[in-house]
């Protein structure tokens, strides 16, 4: 019975199952990533089918995501900040998406940037793990700071990867005036994953810091 | 109503003023096209001042006897009880930074819809104790209705009005002080709820618009002076001078009309 009055008046069932949506919207992203590092690593240019797929999945998280918020989980307050989450998740998620495309449209990576490419990819990765953590926490800890300075930390080791790489991209061959362009692509969409994990992390602090 | 209504009820329809069907007909007929114009306009209205005021304005035209002792102790009320909201809505504030900031984020949320709740319900408590008690006062003293028959038909009224009027106060009282998360938010309505169910319990009937107003204000003080939209507040202060006196004037004016025919 007096699980039926908390139904009532607090509910929670929504919640529940949108805070479910949200782990395996980022245990897709996390699967994206990872399938992204073995596909660079490996040189597996088809993998880009199985990211692809991922990140249809993890649209149809983010619209029901959406839909349960609007049904009215949550405080009114902080549903915004949630949807925004969702969106940043899935702008990640896009973007890994959009990187394995530009893998598949060059010739592999040249071995000059490839170590520094496979480094970027592990890092995004471990962010991702530590999103999730981040995420997680909001349910079971008070203070999320130390979570999300981990992944500002790997944020700030991808763009020291980037300067790397940039130097190390004058002298990389190219045989023609697209191959450039797709590679240039490639590697500003690998190292801008981190970006969108950096802000879907604050988002988390966001939501945290408007419940105190 | 039914259960704490009576002592509000008892000073505004017996103690304050002595009255006849004009005085009250012509007060309550002011008293609501004050409200509802003021509602219209998004001016937070107190219907307490314009209630009492008119009583008084009405009273004196018909020479009845004014208590100044009721009348003064409902004013020195008017002042304090936002007061008492705007300290009580701090206290709470503070007690719920050194309680609810240290649980996570979420658990935080799920504790808050209930604080909501609650809130939201010693409000609506306090509207049916008070303020319906205070416009229905007069009603139920002159013979008109039992309290019964007031309590339902208050309820049913109250009901309408919020339901048809109530959205453009909402918004300025939500959005026009400061901006105010579900945190702020219960600690200032729990703040004015307290201040009013405290008066109420003392028979007074104070307005819980302003004490959500003063807890309002307390909060976003709290946090810092400047998010209290000061130029919003003087607008809500001056209304507080002003009711009072256009209420009684109004009153005051229409019963000497109405007896010089």
């Amino acid at each position: 019975m007096f699980k039926g009055i908390k139904k009532i008046l607090v509910g929670g069932e929504k919640e529940g199952e949108i805070l479910e949506l949200f782990k395996e919207h980022i245990e897709k992203l996390s699967e994206a990533s990872e399938t992204l590092r073995i596909a660079i690593e490996s040189d597996d240019a088809s993998l880009n089918y199985e990211i692809c797929e991922l990140e249809r999945t993890g649209d149809i998280i983010r619209r029901e995501i959406a839909l349960r918020l609007y049904e009215g989980a949550f405080l009114p307050g902080i549903r915004g900040s949630f949807y925004r989450l969702a969106e940043l998740i899935d702008e990640c998620l896009d973007m890994v998406e959009d990187t394995s495309v530009y893998f598949s449209l060059i010739p592999g990576i040249n071995p000059e940037i490839r170590d520094l490419c496979v480094r970027v990819a592990e890092i995004n990765c471990k962010m991702v793990d530590y999103l999730y953590e981040a995420f997680s926490s909001l349910e079971t800890d008070a203070d999320l700071s130390d979570k999300t300075i981990r992944i500002r930390a790997k944020e700030q080791e991808v763009d020291g990867l980037k300067h790397q790489i940039n130097k190390k991209m004058a002298k990389v061959p190219v045989n023609s005036f697209w191959e450039g362009i797709n590679l240039t692509n490639f590697v500003n969409s690998l190292v801008g994953i981190s970006d969108r994990i950096e802000d879907a992390a604050d988002m988390i602090q966001i939501l945290n810091v408007s419940l105190r | 109503m039914v259960l704490q209504g009576q002592n509000v009820m008892r000073t505004v329809g017996k103690e304050l003023v002595s009255l006849n069907v004009e005085i009250v007909s012509i007060s309550l007929l002011i008293s609501s096209v004050a409200i509802v114009f003021s509602n219209w306009r998004r001016v937070p209205v107190s219907s307490h001042q314009a209630i009492v005021a008119s009583l008084v304005g009405s009273g004196l035209a018909y020479g009845m006897s004014v208590d100044y002792g009721t009348l003064m102790k409902i004013v020195e009320s008017w002042l304090i009880s936002p007061l008492g909201a705007f300290f009580l809505s701090i206290v709470i504030y503070r007690l719920m930074e050194v309680t609810l900031s240290k649980l996570p984020p979420l658990k935080a949320e799920v504790i808050l819809r209930y604080l909501l709740l609650m809130s939201g319900s010693v409000i609506a408590y306090n509207t049916g104790a008070n303020e319906l008690a205070t416009a229905l006062g007069p009603v139920v003293y002159f013979g008109l209705l039992t309290p019964l028959q007031a309590a339902i038909i208050g309820t049913a009224l109250l009901w309408t009005g919020a339901y048809l009027l109530s959205g453009r106060v909402v918004e300025a009282i939500g959005k026009g002080i400061t901006s105010l998360d579900p945190y702020s938010g219960f600690a200032a309505q729990f703040g004015a709820g307290l201040s009013v169910l405290l008066f109420t319990t003392l028979g007074m009937p104070v307005s819980t618009t302003y004490c959500i107003i003063g807890s309002i204000t307390g909060v976003g003080m709290l946090k810092s002076t400047k998010t209290a939209k000061s130029p919003f507040l003087k607008n809500i202060l001056l209304s507080w001078i002003i009711t009072p006196v256009i209420a009684l004037t109004l009153a005051f004016s229409v019963s000497i009309l109405l007896l010089s025919f």
